[in-house]
């Protein structure tokens, strides 16, 4: 485990960039909406993980989206990456987490990157490029940088285009988060888990693995030229399940010698094998979202047995500080013990 | 429209790249000015070489070959050919047992091959020369440059070279390993310090694609990934 006081120092470093701080909140994704759903695993997943959640009985689960910047200021309509916490509740009161967002790949290696990523991509003033200037990048047959939404007077874009310029490894993480838009819905994106995890089958097989969460109802994003809402996601998401609940199939691709299974940076083949693992069925907003995420303390590596972290030292560095953000908001602990597990 | 505080040119000039007449002047002016100040090499075609099992099922081919007789009669040939042999090429693609998909497509004045196969490349075009050699041999003459690679079954490494060449490029499904394409092409080997320029990639992509006119987009969507037919046939039940 990532040391203590390095997982301080990651937080704060989270929090020395935010617009204004946020006791007792998340530090990112600050704002998120807690949704019930009920998970059954497909007929196959059994025969690749023998987690409790994957024998087909069906598990409650509670699930946070949210969106991606840290503060109190909700963006619904700004280009941000959204987060799909999910935990599945065991019988035994344990839980198993999956927390995946809308970035398919990260933008750092490893906690060094992070903390020279975080040094170089600071909040700076943000203001529309000129038009001399955008008429400049258009003979250049370059794409001018998006205007500046209403309000928007700051932004990390320039810092993080300055950071992958230097930096290889994190251009493909970077230029997604440039492109990612806002979905027209939480249940209309894709999540993706990011890490590589082990998962063992019978026979005590075991595969390494990515996940990711599809929505049913399809992948679509605002249009980039309409104005941008400020709340409208909390209001969609209600609405629509207030109608029909909502579906999110688990794909899991196994990995093959070779990939990437520890740097979250690197993308697998589309041609790796991809299992069906379930459908996630979400039915309700509960009214109290204090317990229906706020309070949950989620973890990337609160893992039912047949599942085990990689050795990713970003997902290994996130066991330490999703635990200090949760020290410091008071959230519930990370235990494993039924009877205090929240 | 987003709001804006801005004046007129500010408005004009976010507007303007969505014109086409902006467009038209940008591919006559400004994409052969900088194609001749940064020259851009045509990428090769086909998949990457890869080591991993699953890069080495289901691979796609995208044959395009220019027909000689540019008119309708040419691809009338071109149809005929394929016709008149459809027999020997359903029994050559039973008989190679690595093909998932094949078919032939006339698309302007090209006729196409797209076929997605299992295995390395090279002895994908070994076997079908030697199942379907007589039928390639109709079909080319018919090509452009294809009178120097015929007979193919006497001309082989010539022959797949030949096909190679006319095999698309594969942009992959990743804008930053399209830029690694480029650089593995140019001998770019990411030297520290790295310094590149990302807000390139646009005038990068339309350079590349002014130099591989046709291209196949992305690795292509498959339905059950890392599977050969091999092991689809059997799974089915389908014998072999």
């Amino acid at each position: 485990m990532v040391d203590a006081s390095v997982a301080k120092r990651l937080v704060q470093a989270i929090i020395d960039n935010l617009p204004e701080p946020v006791p007792g909140r998340r530090p990112v994704h600050t704002i998120g909406i807690g949704v019930k759903g009920k998970f059954v695993a497909s007929d196959v997943a059994r025969t690749y993980c023998i987690a409790e959640h994957f024998n087909g009985q069906s598990v409650d689960v509670s699930v946070r989206f949210s969106n991606g910047l840290g503060g109190l200021e909700q963006h619904d309509g700004w280009s941000d990456v959204r987060g799909m916490a999910a935990r599945f509740h065991l019988r035994d009161g344990t839980g198993s987490d999956l927390i995946a967002t809308t970035l398919g790949e990260f933008f750092v290696r490893n906690v060094d990157d992070f903390f020279k990523f975080s040094e170089v991509a600071k909040r700076e003033p943000y203001e529309r490029r000129r038009w001399w200037q955008k008429l400049g990048d258009l003979l250049q047959l370059k794409v001018p940088p998006r205007n500046p939404y209403p309000n928007e007077t700051q932004s990390v874009d320039a810092g993080a285009l300055r950071y992958a310029n230097r930096h290889r490894f994190s251009q493909l993480g970077i230029f997604q988060v440039g492109l990612i838009g806002a979905p027209e819905s939480y249940a209309r994106a894709s999540y993706h888990a990011v890490h590589t995890f082990w998962v063992t089958g019978p026979g005590a097989v075991r595969r390494p693995v990515r996940f990711s969460w599809q929505p049913v109802a399809g992948v679509r994003n605002t249009k980039l030229t309409d104005v941008p809402r400020d709340k409208y996601l909390f209001e969609e998401l209600k609405d629509r399940l207030r109608r029909w609940p909502a579906r999110f199939m688990l794909m899991m691709t196994i990995g093959e010698e070779g990939d990437a299974l520890d740097d979250p940076t690197k993308p697998w083949p589309g041609t790796r094998i991809r299992i069906a693992m379930g459908t996630l069925t979400l039915t309700e907003v509960p009214e109290d979202q204090d317990a229906a995420g706020e309070r949950i303390s989620f973890n990337p590596c609160r893992l039912a047995p047949g599942i085990e972290a990689s050795n990713d030292p970003i997902l290994e560095a996130r066991l330490g500080a999703y635990e200090v953000s949760r020290e410091m908001r008071g959230g519930c602990p990370f235990r494993w013990r039924p009877d205090d597990a929240k | 429209m987003m709001p804006s505080n801005e004046g007129l040119l500010d408005r004009i000039v976010d507007w303007l790249p969505t014109t086409l007449g902006f467009k038209r002047v940008a591919s006559w002016t400004l994409v052969p000015y900088w194609a001749r100040r940064t020259p851009v090499k045509p990428l090769p075609g086909g998949p990457h070489p890869s080591f991993q099992r699953g890069d080495n099922v289901q691979c796609m081919m995208n044959l395009i070959m220019p027909l000689k007789i540019k008119s309708p009669i040419g691809r009338a040939e071109a149809a005929l050919a394929i016709a008149q042999n459809k027999d020997t090429i359903y029994a050559g693609l039973n008989n190679v047992g690595t093909v998932h998909f094949a078919r032939f497509v006339i698309v302007g004045d090209n006729i196409c091959m797209f076929s997605v196969y299992d295995g390395d490349f090279t002895n994908y075009i070994r076997d079908f020369i030697a199942t379907i050699g007589e039928v390639f041999n109709e079909v080319v003459k018919l090509v452009e440059g294809g009178e120097k690679v015929t007979p193919c079954e006497k001309n082989v490494e010539a022959f797949i070279q030949w096909v190679h060449e006319r095999d698309l490029y594969q942009v992959p499904d990743t804008a930053t390993d399209f830029l690694r394409d480029q650089e593995a092409l140019n001998g770019d080997r990411a030297v520290s310090p790295v310094n590149d320029d990302l807000t390139l990639l646009p005038r990068k992509l339309v350079l590349q694609l002014r130099a591989n006119a046709n291209v196949s987009l992305g690795n292509g969507y498959r339905a059950y990934p890392g599977f050969s037919v091999a092991q689809v046939r059997k799974q089915l039940g389908l014998g072999w």
